[in-house]
């Protein structure tokens, strides 16, 4: 969707990368004291979540850069660390949490890159083994064509040996990252689904094909890969559908390439659904079998997460037997039925992760550190 | 609002019943019918209240009075006493229809969504003030007066189904969003099964939901076989219908959920734990814990609770349950 509107906070103004994002933007631009009037004038659409996608508001981060994945109790969280660049989507998920997690949605930036850098400086002393990414309020590659974040974090991250970074999108934007010197700390991540769920239910982001081949040539410049089948859409022929997705991946990229790969259903909180009806009635993405989650999540019923989930591990490890395979938010049983093993067998999911990160990314030089 | 006498003048006139149109209902109110009654107070006492007429085109339209009016064609009558209203312009013989109804009795919904409704027709530009409504006793908030608007031009059988209360102003309001063929068909369920809102909500919800997933009119699921069968059932009483019916949509709503239901149900049966000893699965298979109730009131009861339980614990069933293949967990992992 294309940003229609740029509005400023009157404390950025000056600063030189608010003036680069102007120059690249050729739409109305507006200087505000507050938010208030970037919130009013998507408050006051018919479609707010819409105009929320079409207003971008270029402000500083009032909070702490780097915080902690909230994960929700009773199921299993990796340990992620979160990298919070900015807010909401240009793309047009129906599933998208994030319609319902900010009120208003609005499209934001953070400039006050100082405080990231600092931040960033003392979690790396701390030369303790992290995994953090920016796609969880955002996607991490829509703000390619207005900054140049990705590239700063990229080498940001080459410059140290204890984090890696994800940086994971459903768009192609890559050309910028490509001759990076990334020192494989930076992992490029792509969500994937079946042609039918992205062609249906993922509206303005890169198709499938063009998803997988931008994952190859960040992999031939020697970028690790991840990939994530979150969320996973149940529906009738959904089995064969993602097989087909998971051949096509391998199809393109070799196993080596690979951190991690992620499965996760579809979840959403209670609230998600009248939106979806009311943005989306053609979606039959809130009609599934839905019950209500330990944590108040909707979620598919237990027996059909755990039938698709067996399904795609199965899949997978036909073609990479070794690849780190890990579960977003579910819970022993979960892990047992589909992969065989619980977390904890492994040193908790934290640790999996961990070592995948070490081994890929070549952190602490091949030996855990802290 | 102007007072009598400033605005309209009445005048009490001997009219003929035939110079009054009683099809002309334009300022009815009233959504009550028979006149059977009022004949016998008339018939005795006479009209102690004349109705209010105006005059037409061609003789009388009816104000208020449809029903006395009804009645004393009824008792054959030729000519009945009437106030007549002069120079009254349409809104304020709407307003004299509105309060001889609402300052005499409470109206139902159907009949306040005609004030409303009348209100607003006849106002000068279009829309009543509000302090006109709020002398009248009728609602003045907004939604709400919208909301209530609405239900007069519903379809009749929606209509009949409130004025009986099987069906209720929210769900009204739910009903009154779809198009006139499926509103009807749940009216008419509803009338049949004389449920609860929140039953009603939840087989409107499920019918909704199960013809979005699969693509059809909502009314092919109300009109499906099974569903049909049901409502005709003549050894099934309205609770017991009522029960089937909603679990017969959750089943075609939530396939895998209500099989592993009756799954656990019968394992749970096989179990034979008797009355003092309940087990309760997680809520919706979800979750890994179990409940078990043990209900006692003496020693010896918990003796024998004990050795139920030891029962209990080496029982297959009992195995099966908790390791989640009676709830269709069970194939192999991934090697």
């Amino acid at each position: 969707m294309r940003v229609v509107a740029l509005y400023i906070d009157a404390q950025v103004a000056d600063w030189p990368e608010t003036a680069s994002i102007c120059s690249r933007f050729d739409g109305p631009i507006k200087t505000v004291a507050t938010a208030d009037e970037v919130y009013a004038d998507v408050a006051a659409a018919k479609d707010p979540v819409r105009r929320g996608k079409q207003v971008l508001y270029l402000t500083r981060n009032k909070g702490a850069y780097i915080r902690q994945c909230p994960g929700t109790s009773h199921y299993t969280c990796c340990g992620y660390k979160i990298l919070h660049v900015g807010t909401f989507c240009t793309m047009d998920c129906t599933y998208c949490i994030l319609q319902s997690y900010f009120h208003p949605p609005v499209l934001q930036y953070f400039l006050n890159h100082a405080d990231l850098n600092a931040e960033l400086e003392q979690l790396f002393a701390t030369r303790t083994i992290h995994r953090m990414g920016t796609g969880e309020f955002t996607d991490s590659l829509i703000w390619e064509p207005w900054t140049g974040l990705s590239e700063a974090l990229i080498r940001k991250f080459a410059g140290q040996d204890c984090c890696a970074l994800e940086l994971k999108t459903k768009t192609t934007f890559i050309d910028t990252l490509l001759d990076l010197p990334h020192r494989r700390r930076t992992i490029l991540a792509w969500s994937l689904n079946t042609e039918r769920v992205i062609g249906s239910e993922e509206q303005g982001t890169a198709s499938l094909g063009a998803r997988l081949n931008a994952a190859a040539r960040c992999a031939a410049q020697g970028y690790p890969l991840a990939f994530h089948f979150d969320p996973v859409v149940i529906n009738d022929g959904c089995e064969a559908e993602y097989r087909r997705t998971v051949e096509r991946l391998f199809a393109v990229i070799a196993p080596r390439h690979i951190v991690w790969i992620s499965l996760g259903a579809l979840r959403f909180m209670p609230d998600l659904k009248a939106v979806v009806q009311s943005r989306f009635p053609q979606s039959k993405i809130v009609y599934g079998e839905f019950i209500a989650g330990l944590d108040g999540k909707m979620r598919y019923f237990k027996p059909l997460r755990m039938k698709i989930y067996r399904a795609i591990a199965q899949a997978i490890r036909a073609h990479a037997p070794d690849v780190c395979l890990y579960f977003c938010m579910e819970d022993d049983e979960v892990w047992q039925d589909a992969l065989g093993f619980r977390p904890a067998d492994r040193g908790g999911l934290t640790r999996m992760l961990d070592d995948a990160a070490v081994r890929q990314c070549g952190l602490g030089n091949g030996s855990r550190l802290g | 609002m102007a007072s009598d006498g400033e605005v309209t003048e009445e005048c009490d006139r001997l009219i003929p019943l035939v110079d009054i149109d009683p099809r002309d209902e334009r300022f009815r109110i009233t959504t009550r019918r028979a006149s059977d009654d009022l004949h016998l107070s008339i018939g005795r006492l006479g009209l102690r209240v004349p109705p209010l007429v105006v005059p037409g085109a061609a003789g009388f339209i009816i104000v208020s009075g449809f029903r006395r009016i009804a009645a004393c064609q009824g008792l054959g009558w030729d000519s009945i006493r009437a106030r007549v209203l002069q120079k009254a312009s349409p809104y304020e013989c709407t307003l004299k229809a509105i309060a001889a109804n609402s300052l005499e009795r409470p109206l139902n919904l159907i009949e306040t969504s005609r004030a409303l409704r009348l209100l607003d027709q006849y106002a000068p530009g279009g829309q009543a003030p509000p302090e006109h409504a709020a002398a009248l006793g009728l609602p003045t908030h907004a939604g709400l007066a919208a909301r209530l608007k609405t239900l007069c031009g519903l379809p009749a059988e929606v209509q009949d189904a409130i004025l009986e209360e099987t069906v209720s102003f929210a769900m009204a309001c739910e009903i009154g969003r779809m198009e006139e063929g499926l509103a009807v068909d749940f009216a008419r369920l509803f009338r049949q099964l004389k449920t609860s809102l929140n039953k009603q909500r939840e087989i409107l919800t499920l019918v909704a939901e199960i013809a979005r997933r699969e693509g059809i009119n909502p009314r092919q699921v109300l009109t499906e076989d099974r569903l049909s069968r049901l409502r005709d059932a003549q050894d099934l009483d309205r609770n017991q219908k009522t029960q089937r019916i909603r679990k017969l949509l959750r089943q075609r709503r939530f396939p895998a959920l209500v099989a592993a239901e009756d799954n656990f149900q019968s394992l749970r049966q096989r179990l034979a734990l008797g009355s003092n000893l309940q087990l309760v699965p997680p809520r919706d298979f979800e979750g890994t814990r179990f409940t078990l109730t043990l209900n006692f009131e003496s020693v010896e009861e918990v003796s024998r609770l004990r050795v139920k339980l030891d029962e209990l614990v080496d029982h297959p069933d009992f195995k099966t349950l908790l390791t989640g293949k009676g709830r269709g967990f069970g194939e192999a992992p991934v090697p």
